[in-house]
């Protein structure tokens, strides 16, 4: 290569190179570097080791925090994933298939605040929807749904039902269109039924799609912010705080900065190792082009 | 017969699920039809009896000044995504074709980036800011979210070049063409299709942030459309909900347009970040 050319080839890739080595990649060092102090953001910072670290495991916030993200984890995985296959698997071929589809599709296209808002009138207590669908049905009692303790957790994880479910059978359903017809026809020659061709046919094609779509959906929960934030603000009395709500609060509302950054290092070690094969696989990818 | 009653029985569970999932959408828009009055007086599946929804919007723009800030997301998302989408092209043409020395390490390098949760960022970016003079400004919002959005629009375009035939880039040599020319002439005018994935993606993830914006602004002048939305509600209450439901539907028409317009891009969007290929 030319002496031109090789600088022009570094000139190409600074700009991008520099944005993200200034802002994302320096950054994360500095805050594993800040998760090592007391510092509330305005004193100097005070070195304390691991501390901080320590005190997690104390923490009853934390645990508390901890708790309510692998109830976010698992409820994902059997309500938006495989409520998403189900879904994906009903709708393929039936009569009014776009339309269906566009239904489940619509919560994708509005923001997690947009919908934290609509499922919070929802929940409402003396205005919301769901309560007065149970006035008409005749129940004539008045749910805390988002105030409630452990309620609160799972009318949340309805409002992200609903966002989530949609692309998860999106993917299901680019997934299912890979299977040949003929695989599932043969299964049924042979005398299954839908019910065990589903088991030993198309589920076991659909693995690879699978494994991907659980990954993403655990990757996501464990960040889960937003819809949480606008519905409760992870109360009452921080009872349906998530991972990433208790970092949040610890680092911008309480000025608890070190410890913040404490709980971002763990958050990021157990979202790295979810998704550590999924990554491997991508960066093996990779090499095999290089 | 048997069979008529599992197709039956199947139609009954979608149909049902469906209406589920239309009971939001429908009963946000009534309620954002209604005058304040009306959300007290009426039922959730009563029509408003006049159509006040423009007064509605009026009121969140008096109120919250929704529009300034709406504005100021169109601002992030149009620069911020326009920024990754030169700086990741740029660099995802000069890995690919004019493969500098440590290609793959700075490739992986700038897509690192996209591997850890927004929470290792904010308190080191917010300090950061804060020294500097960025904080609560609309420069410093810009340069974060084209940061944020740089992996995967590399990822995206890196992607894409390698399918471009290596003898188109042999004949423009011949004809003399530099490493300039070439990404300007022959790559840049390719590139529609990621380009309208990475717009996809990466300015409706601009519009929708609510966290960077709320650690890193404070002031109408900076702060993005979701905190101003997620200001109109909270769960102690004390909001005027047609008011609130009018903005929701007023933020939410550009992701839905975006979307409507770039359909054909959210797949092959999708399946680059699910299969990296």
């Amino acid at each position: 290569m030319k002496t031109n050319e090789r600088v022009i080839s570094y000139l190409f890739i600074i700009p991008a190179l520099l944005l993200v080595l200034v802002l994302l990649i320096i950054p994360m060092f500095q805050n594993i570097y800040y998760s090592f102090f007391e510092w509330d953001g305005l004193k100097k910072p005070v070195f304390i080791g691991l501390k901080n670290y320590r005190s997690i495991l104390t923490d009853e916030n934390f645990i508390v925090s901890l708790r309510n993200t692998l109830i976010w984890v698992a409820f994902t995985i059997v309500f938006p994933v495989m409520g998403g296959l189900l879904v994906a698997i009903f709708i393929k071929g039936i009569a009014f298939e776009k339309f269906f589809k566009s239904v489940f599709f619509i919560p994708i296209t509005i923001s997690f605040v947009a919908t934290g808002i609509m499922w919070q009138y929802m929940f409402s207590r003396e205005m919301g929807v769901l309560n007065n669908l149970l006035l008409l049905m005749g129940v004539d009692r008045k749910i805390s749904w988002l105030t409630g303790v452990p309620l609160n957790t799972f009318a949340l994880l309805i409002g992200w039902t609903w966002q989530q479910l949609g692309m998860n059978m999106v993917l299901f359903l680019m997934g299912l269109v890979t299977i040949p017809k003929e695989q599932i026809e043969a299964s049924m020659i042979d005398g299954a039924n839908k019910w065990q061709s589903f088991i030993h046919v198309t589920f076991p094609m659909l693995r690879p799609i699978t494994t991907i779509v659980i990954t993403m959906a655990m990757v996501n929960s464990f960040k889960a912010f937003d819809i949480i934030y606008v519905m409760t603000r992870g109360g009452p009395y921080r009872s349906s705080e998530t991972l990433a709500v208790t970092m949040f609060r610890e680092t911008f509302i309480i000025f608890r900065m070190g410890y913040g950054a404490a709980i971002s290092v763990v958050l990021s070690i157990i979202v790295i190792a979810v998704s550590f094969f999924y990554i491997k696989r991508m960066a093996r990818k990779d090499l095999l082009y290089y | 017969m048997r069979v008529s009653v599992n197709k039956i029985v199947l139609y009954v569970i979608v149909g049902v699920l469906a209406l589920l999932w239309l009971l939001p959408v429908w009963t946000t828009f009534f309620v954002a039809f209604k005058t304040p009055e009306e959300f007290i007086s009426q039922k959730f599946y009563q029509f408003s009896r006049k159509i006040s929804i423009i007064e509605n919007l009026r009121n969140t723009f008096k109120i919250y000044k929704l529009h300034k800030h709406f504005l100021n997301s169109v601002i992030y998302a149009a620069s911020g995504a326009g920024i990754a989408i030169i700086a990741a092209s740029m660099a995802g043409f000069s890995i690919i074709r004019l493969r500098p020395r440590f290609n793959f390490l700075l490739f992986f390098l700038i897509y690192s980036g996209t591997l850890f949760p927004f929470q290792m960022y904010l308190i080191p970016v917010y300090k950061f800011f804060y020294t500097i003079g960025l904080y609560d400004t609309k420069v410093g919002m810009v340069l974060i979210y084209a940061a944020l959005c740089i992996p995967f629009s590399l990822f995206v375009y890196r992607g894409f070049y390698t399918t471009i035939p290596k003898e188109i880039e042999d004949a423009a040599k011949i004809d003399g063409c530099g490493p300039i020319k070439l990404y300007l002439y022959i790559f840049l005018p390719q590139s529609i299709a990621p380009t309208a994935v990475v717009a996809l993606f990466q300015m409706t993830w601009i519009w929708n942030d609510l966290l960077f914006g709320m650690v890193l602004t404070r002031s109408a002048v900076a702060r993005p459309v979701m905190i101003a939305l997620a200001s109109m509600s909270g769960p102690s209450g004390g909001t005027i909900m047609p008011y609130t439901m009018s903005g929701v539907i007023f933020t939410s028409i550009p992701t839905i347009l975006l979307f409507i317009l770039l359909r054909k891009y959210f797949i092959s969007g999708m399946v680059l970040s699910v299969s990296g290929e």
